[in-house]
């Protein structure tokens, strides 16, 4: 669809923790970078990198939707002028494994979302191809 | 023509159809007329030509004047900057991702 990246891991784990690594304040800390994030609709956070010359570190974001029955959680994410959307699912694959799925949308207008949602797929294989000539 | 300084992004610029079959056309060509383009498209040459600016814009396509006729040609460099910001958040989630393993195994080992 869309220009976005989409990675998907697999962890030995339950998919309660899972969640909670996406959700809680604490545990975003150890494995993303410091926040004040809330898992709740509406909420305003920031994740704060070290600042360097060309950046001051701090990523914007509110939560979009947090959807704890079918695992799903978004949320902006917003650096400068550039704004992201994130979202994470979290499936349970059975024998104590999980999959956690990652989207990342780079598009900051809804209707530049939707014009670039028919026939990307196809043509971001196309991209590289192009970029390599 | 200079794509140093576009005046229109290049993410507003590919997020029409339209456009992006233009850039595919034109990146299969080293460069076209605008009617040999515009019989690709159900649409009028106005309206073609109206995608085209846009691209030029962005900085993706340049034009020149060839006798009567103009002649398009694709710039893919902008782009690149399309396929950074998907391959620097790939990096960053991958290293992340690694992090968070480490964390879960720790916490399933206690």
């Amino acid at each position: 669809m869309s220009l976005k990246l989409e990675l998907d891991f697999q962890y030995n784990t339950s998919i309660v923790k899972a969640w909670s690594a996406l959700t809680d304040s604490n545990m975003l800390a150890k494995w993303v970078l410091p926040n004040d994030f809330k898992p709740e609709v509406g909420h305003r956070f920031q994740f704060r990198a070290e600042p360097n010359q060309y950046w001051d570190g701090v990523i914007n974001g509110e939560v979009l939707v947090v959807d704890e029955a079918s695992r799903l959680l978004s949320y902006s994410w917003a650096v400068g002028e550039e704004k992201h959307t994130v979202t994470w699912t979290v499936q349970e694959l059975g024998e104590g494994k999980v999959n956690l799925h990652l989207e990342q949308t780079g598009f900051s207008n809804v209707p530049a979302l939707e014009g670039a949602r028919y026939g990307w797929t196809n043509w971001h294989g196309e991209l590289a191809k192009m970029l390599a000539q | 023509m200079s794509d140093n300084n576009p005046s229109r992004d290049v993410f507003d610029a590919i997020a029409d159809p339209t456009r992006r079959r233009l850039i595919q056309l034109l990146s299969e060509v080293d460069e076209v007329p605008l009617h040999e383009l515009t019989v690709q498209f159900d649409m009028g040459r106005t309206a073609v030509s109206k995608h085209l600016t846009i691209l030029k814009e962005a900085g993706l396509v340049t034009d020149r004047k060839v006798g009567r006729e103009t002649r398009f040609r694709l710039n893919a460099n902008p782009l690149k900057e399309i396929q950074d910001w998907v391959s620097y958040y790939r990096k960053f989630w991958m290293t992340n991702m690694f992090r968070l393993q480490q964390l879960l195994e720790e916490e399933e080992e206690e």
